[in-house]
């Protein structure tokens, strides 16, 4: 996977999640994973496609999902969650489109042209996404409600 | 997240949503997120808007406008959605009703999808994610130019 894939990424991560968020988030170290990977609990994924194709996949666990919905709905003057309902997933799922839209902006913006699909969302504890053969960069953030790892697997089109 | 200016003082101020007959707005909000659709109406109903509909992809935005139709003001339009896309709906409300004002709400930024939507006949287009000042600043400003 190319190098200058990533850092859109990383840099619309961070700044995403301050902007919606308010609260102190520290980027851990970029790691590569191969093949399958089981999830945390909670998984949003969105698919990429155009000159390459490829997906991201935002895992946290269900404690951490609940936090971050319920964060992002009180600051809309909304109720808190306290179990993964519709409304947390439909935050948790427009959390990653956000994060992903601005990524994709920014990597236009440098050449490389792609769109993002609408986002999926997976419950379940132990839950494996199984990609054969795709090779993950994955950028750890963590929070005051725990970690989020997003995993960014990206090839370009034969 | 909340900043003293987006709560302008109230002394004598008219509510945005209200036009200058006093009568209020009526907005169709399009998202696939409920998430975001909630925090459009909030943001919206907060200002005296009355919101007429929400849909969840493009051609349900679309087959809500032609049902409201001509009892709609605004279309709040996001672009990445499952069945048919922003985009694809803002042109075919456009072909509906030449004079429908539609608004693009949607995580992405890049300049080909905005010039394109503005040439498709859109008002504004809004980059995610969402803040008051700037939903309400961007909306007033397409209800009166
Ligand atoms: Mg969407």
């Amino acid at each position: 996977m190319r190098v200058e894939y990533i850092n859109p990424f990383v840099e619309s991560a961070y700044n995403v999640l301050k902007e919606v968020l308010s609260v102190e988030i520290v980027r851990g170290e970029l790691y590569l994973k191969s093949t399958s990977m089981p999830v945390l609990g909670v998984a949003a994924i969105i698919g990429l496609a155009g000159d390459v194709e490829g997906r991201v996949l935002f895992d946290m666990s269900k404690v951490t999902a609940i936090q971050i919905a319920s964060a992002m709905l009180q600051s809309m003057e909304m109720e808190p969650i306290e179990e993964l309902n519709d409304m947390g997933k439909a935050t948790i799922t427009e959390l990653a489109n956000m994060i992903t839209g601005q990524a994709v902006t920014k990597l236009h913006n440098l050449g490389f042209k792609f769109d993002l699909t609408p986002p999926a969302i997976f419950t379940g504890d132990n839950m494996e996404i199984a990609d054969t053969g795709v090779e993950a960069l994955i950028v750890p953030m963590d929070l005051p409600f725990g970690k989020i790892e997003i995993n960014v697997a990206i090839r370009e089109r034969n | 997240m909340k900043t003293k200016q987006d709560f302008p003082s109230i002394n004598q101020r008219k509510a945005d949503g209200l036009a200058s007959d006093g009568n209020a707005y009526r907005v169709l909000i399009v998202d696939d997120s409920l998430f975001v659709t909630k925090q459009i109406g909030q943001i919206l109903t907060s200002e005296g808007f009355e919101v007429v509909g929400t849909a969840s992809n493009g051609q349900e935005g679309l087959d809500s406008y032609k049902e409201l139709y001509p009892n709609v003001d605004l279309v709040t339009m996001d672009i990445t959605m499952p069945k048919m896309d922003g985009v694809t709906a803002l042109e075919k409300i456009m072909e509906f009703d030449k004079n429908a004002r539609v608004i693009m709400i949607s995580a992405l930024g890049k300049q080909d999808l905005v010039k394109k939507s503005l040439m498709l006949g859109a008002r504004n287009y809004i980059v995610k994610p969402l803040d008051r000042k700037k939903v309400l600043e961007r909306i007033m400003m397409s209800l009166t130019k």
